[in-house]
C-alpha cells in the first residue's frame, strides 16, 4: 500500500520534472523598449532650452516624432530579425503582430515628422503653413542627405500602403513580400539624415554613438540570424523532397529527408519556413509546422492547398531540393506548467498537435486531443492519431458537423462533461483565428486561466 | 487571445502620443535660461523673484544686457506682468508678458500697453502716468513694472540712465533657431557704432561644425564693417547666417535705435 502510494508519487515527481515552464522574456522586452523610449525622448528635452513660440512647438513635436520614429525604425527591423529568443521563447505569431503594429505606428509618426519639421521650418523662414510643399522641395535640395531620406519615406509609404489589409489581401503574396523586402533600404536611406541633420546627434555626440550602436546591433542580428543561420543550416543538413503523401482530399504531407536532421534542434509544435527549389516555387518561403516530431532522417509537413504555393506542394516531384529557415515557433513543450494536457485542432491545425500528441510527455490518461474537422472525412491523420492514442494510453476525440452541415457546440458545458477537470489542464491550441477564438472564450469560461492557454495564430 | 479592438487601439495610440508630446512642450520654459546665462548677462531673470548671483559685483564693468521680469500684478481684469530690456543699466525695451485679454479687455489692452511701455523706458522708472481708460491695468503694470526695477538694482549699482552710456557696452540679440541649432549674436557698442561683433552660439556638430568656423568670422566681421543687420550670407552656410542676422538686428534694436 505504501509502496504504490510513494510509486505513484516519484513516477508524477519524474514526469514533473520534465516539466519547468519557461516564462516568454516578452515582459522584460517590453520593458526595455519603453526604457528604450525614455531614454529617447530625455535626449530632446535635454537638448532642447525652451520651446517659445508657435515655430518652437511645431519643430520641437516634429523633433520628438522624428526621434522616436528612428528609435522605432530599429526595433521593426530587428522584430523581423529572426532572433531565437524572439522566434522560440516569445513566440513568432506574436513578434509578427508586434512587428505589424508597431511598423504602423512607426510610419505615422515618420508621416507626422515629416509633416510638422517642414512646417516648422516654413514658419522660422517667416512663410506659412501654405508654403509647405515649396519649404519641403527647398530642404530636400539643400539640407545634407535629405534626397536620401526623401526616397526611403517614398519607399515606407509604399510599403505601408501595400501593407494595408484590403490591399495585402489583393495581392499576391511573393508581390507583397519583396516591396517589403524594401524596408532594408528604406531603413538604409532615411537612416543618415538622423545623423546629418538631426539637431539632437548635432550637439551630443554620445546620442550618435549610441544611434550608431543600436543601427549596428540591428544590422549585425539581421545578418546574423536571417542570412548566415540559415546558410549554415542548409548547407549542413542538405534537405530534399522524399515524397509527397495525399492525407485527405486537399491535404498533403510532404517528407523531407536529409542529414542529421536531429540537430537542427527542433521541436514538435514548431515550424520552418520552406523554400522549394521549384520552378515557380523558389522565391518564396512560407511557414509550415512539423506534423511529426524530427527525426534523423526524416521531417514532414502536412498543408492544406489554400493558396498557390500550398496547392503546387502536391506537384513537387522527389529529389527537390529545400532550403528552410527555423525552427520557429513557441508553441512547444516548454510553455506546459502542468501534468495534464489537452490539444485542441482546428483543421490543418492539427498539424503541430499531432507531433506535439506524440511527444509529449505524460502518463496514460494526462494528454487529450480534440480534433475539430467539417466531417470526417476532412481528419487528416486520424490513423496515425488512434495509434497514437492507443499506445500511449490517451484519449483522442474529434467534433465534427452534423450530417445536415450543423456545427458541433464546443461550449464551456461540453467541455466540463467530456472533461470534468478540464480547469486543471495545460491547453495547447492551433487552427483557424475564429475558431480559436470561439474555444479560447469558452477553455475560460470553463475555468482554465489565460496563461495556461497556449495557442499560435497567425492573423495580423 | 483577448479580443482585439483596432479602432480603440488606434484611438489609444493617436491620443497618447499626442498628448505626450503636448504635455513634453508645454513643460518646457518658455524662454532659455540657459542661453541667457551663456551670454553673461548679469540682470537676467526669468523666474520671478530670484536675485541675480552675480547682481552685486557688477558696478564698473561694462554693463551687460538682458531682461528682467517683474511680478505678475494682479487687476480686477486679470494679470499684469512686465518685462525689461536692460542694456548698460538702461531699460532699453519695455513689453508686457501678461495683459488683461477677453472682450472690452483686449481693447483697453491695446491702447494702454504700448503708451505705458514707452513711458518706462522714458522714464526709466515707475513713476509713469496712468492711461485714461485703463487705470486698472496701468496700475498693475506700475506694480510689476517696480517690482522689476528693484530686481534690477543690484546691478545697476545707482540710478538707471548714470553715466554709463558713453562707454563701451554689450548687447546680446535674442537666440534664433535655425534647422542646425540656435545662433546668438553678442555685439559691443561704443557711442553708437558696433565694435565688435561675436558669435555666443552657433550650430555644432557633424558638418556644422565646420559650416560654422567657416560663416561666423566673415559674419562677425561683415556686421562691424555694415553696423546694421543688412550683412551678405555666407554661400554654403545660408540658415546660420539667417539666424545670425535676425539675432544681430535684435542686439541692434536692444543697443537703442
Amino acid at each position: 500500500m505504501t509502496t504504490t502510494l510513494a510509486g505513484g508519487r516519484a513516477a508524477r515527481r519524474q514526469t514533473m520534472r520534465r516539466i519547468r515552464p519557461r516564462r516568454s522574456p516578452a515582459v522584460p522586452l517590453l520593458l526595455a523598449v519603453w526604457a528604450g523610449a525614455a531614454a529617447v525622448l530625455w535626449l530632446w528635452w535635454h537638448n532642447t532650452p525652451a520651446v517659445a513660440d508657435l515655430t518652437g512647438q511645431v519643430l520641437g513635436a516634429g523633433r520628438i516624432t522624428g526621434l522616436l520614429a528612428g528609435y522605432l525604425m530599429a526595433l521593426v527591423v530587428l522584430q523581423m530579425a529572426r532572433v531565437p529568443a524572439l522566434e522560440r521563447r516569445v513566440g513568432s505569431d506574436r513578434v509578427a503582430r508586434w512587428h505589424a503594429m508597431s511598423g504602423r505606428y512607426t510610419l505615422s509618426l515618420v508621416v507626422a515628422h515629416v509633416f510638422l519639421i517642414m512646417w516648422g521650418y516654413a514658419l522660422q523662414a517667416g512663410k506659412s503653413l501654405g508654403d509647405i510643399v515649396q519649404q519641403t522641395v527647398d530642404s530636400v535640395e539643400q539640407l545634407p542627405d535629405m534626397g536620401k531620406a526623401a526616397l526611403g519615406t517614398g519607399l515606407f509609404v509604399v510599403i505601408g500602403l501595400t501593407s494595408i489589409g484590403p490591399v495585402r489581401r489583393r495581392l499576391p503574396y511573393d508581390a507583397w513580400y519583396h516591396v517589403h523586402l524594401l524596408t532594408y533600404a528604406a531603413v538604409f536611406l532615411t537612416f543618415w539624415h538622423q545623423i546629418t541633420t538631426g539637431n539632437d546627434f548635432a550637439v551630443e555626440p554620445a546620442a550618435k554613438t549610441f544611434w550608431y550602436g543600436l543601427y549596428g546591433a540591428v544590422t549585425a542580428l539581421v545578418l546574423w540570424y536571417r542570412i548566415l543561420t540559415p546558410i549554415r543550416l542548409n548547407l549542413r543538413h542538405r534537405m530534399r523532397v522524399e515524397a509527397v503523401i495525399e492525407e485527405t482530399p486537399g491535404i498533403v504531407s510532404v517528407l523531407i529527408g536529409g542529414r542529421r536532421l536531429h540537430r537542427m534542434g527542433a521541436e514538435a509544435g514548431q515550424f520552418f519556413r520552406w523554400r522549394f527549389l521549384a520552378p515557380g516555387m523558389r522565391f518564396s518561403s512560407h511557414p509550415y509546422s512539423l506534423s511529426a516530431a524530427p527525426r534523423p532522417d526524416m521531417l514532414r509537413i502536412t498543408v492544406k492547398a489554400i493558396g498557390d504555393h500550398s496547392a503546387r506542394l502536391r506537384e513537387l516531384a522527389p529529389g527537390t531540393k529545400v532550403w528552410a529557415e527555423g525552427p520557429y515557433g513557441a508553441l512547444t513543450a516548454q510553455r506546459r506548467s502542468r501534468g495534464k494536457v489537452l490539444l485542441v485542432a482546428g483543421g490543418v491545425g492539427i498539424t503541430p498537435m499531432r507531433a506535439l500528441f506524440e511527444t509529449l510527455p505524460g502518463a496514460a490518461g494526462d494528454i487529450t486531443l480534440l480534433y475539430r474537422a467539417n466531417t470526417t472525412q476532412d481528419l487528416a491523420l486520424w490513423d496515425e492519431l488512434a495509434a497514437i492514442a492507443e499506445e500511449r494510453g490517451a484519449r483522442l476525440m474529434y467534433a465534427v458537423n452534423s450530417p445536415e452541415g450543423e456545427r458541433p457546440d464546443i461550449s464551456a458545458e461540453n467541455l466540463q462533461r467530456k472533461i470534468p477537470d478540464i480547469e486543471t489542464h495545460d491547453v495547447f491550441m492551433c487552427g483557424p483565428p475564429g475558431f480559436a477564438q470561439s474555444v479560447f472564450e469558452a477553455l475560460r469560461e470553463a475555468g482554465v486561466p489565460a496563461r495556461r492557454i497556449h495557442h499560435e495564430s497567425f492573423e495580423m | 487571445m483577448r479580443k482585439s479592438h483596432p479602432v480603440r487601439r488606434v484611438v489609444l495610440a493617436t491620443a497618447a502620443t499626442v498628448s505626450g508630446v503636448v504635455l513634453l512642450l508645454s513643460l518646457k520654459p518658455a524662454s532659455d535660461p540657459a542661453a541667457a546665462s551663456a551670454a553673461g548677462a548679469a540682470p537676467q531673470q526669468t523666474a520671478a523673484g530670484q536675485e541675480s548671483p552675480q547682481g552685486g559685483a557688477r558696478g564698473a564693468a561694462p554693463a551687460g544686457s538682458g531682461t528682467v521680469t517683474g511680478d505678475a500684478a494682479q487687476t480686477q481684469y486679470g494679470a499684469v506682468q512686465v518685462r525689461l530690456t536692460v542694456s548698460g543699466g538702461k531699460i532699453t525695451k519695455a513689453e508686457a508678458v501678461q495683459a488683461p485679454k477677453g472682450g472690452l479687455s483686449d481693447q483697453k489692452t491695446q491702447l494702454a500697453v504700448p503708451k505705458l511701455n514707452q513711458e518706462a523706458v522714458a522714464a526709466g522708472t515707475a513713476d509713469i502716468d496712468s492711461v485714461s481708460g485703463a487705470t486698472y491695468t496701468s496700475e498693475g503694470y506700475k506694480k510689476s513694472l517696480q517690482s522689476a526695477l528693484d530686481r534690477m538694482k543690484p546691478a545697476s549699482s545707482g540710478t538707471p540712465g548714470g553715466g554709463g552710456a558713453a562707454q563701451a557696452r554689450t548687447v546680446t540679440g535674442k537666440t534664433v533657431q535655425t534647422q542646425y541649432g540656435p545662433v546668438q549674436v553678442r555685439i559691443t557698442v561704443s557711442s553708437g557704432k558696433i565694435t565688435a561683433a561675436e558669435a555666443v552660439q552657433a550650430p555644432k556638430g557633424g558638418l556644422s561644425d565646420q559650416k560654422t568656423q567657416l560663416a561666423v568670422p566673415k559674419l562677425n566681421q561683415e556686421a562691424v564693417a555694415a553696423g546694421t543687420a543688412d550683412i551678405d550670407a555666407v554661400s554654403g552656410a545660408t540658415y546660420t547666417s539667417t539666424g545670425y542676422r535676425q539675432s544681430l538686428q535684435s542686439a541692434l534694436d536692444q543697443a537703442g535705435g
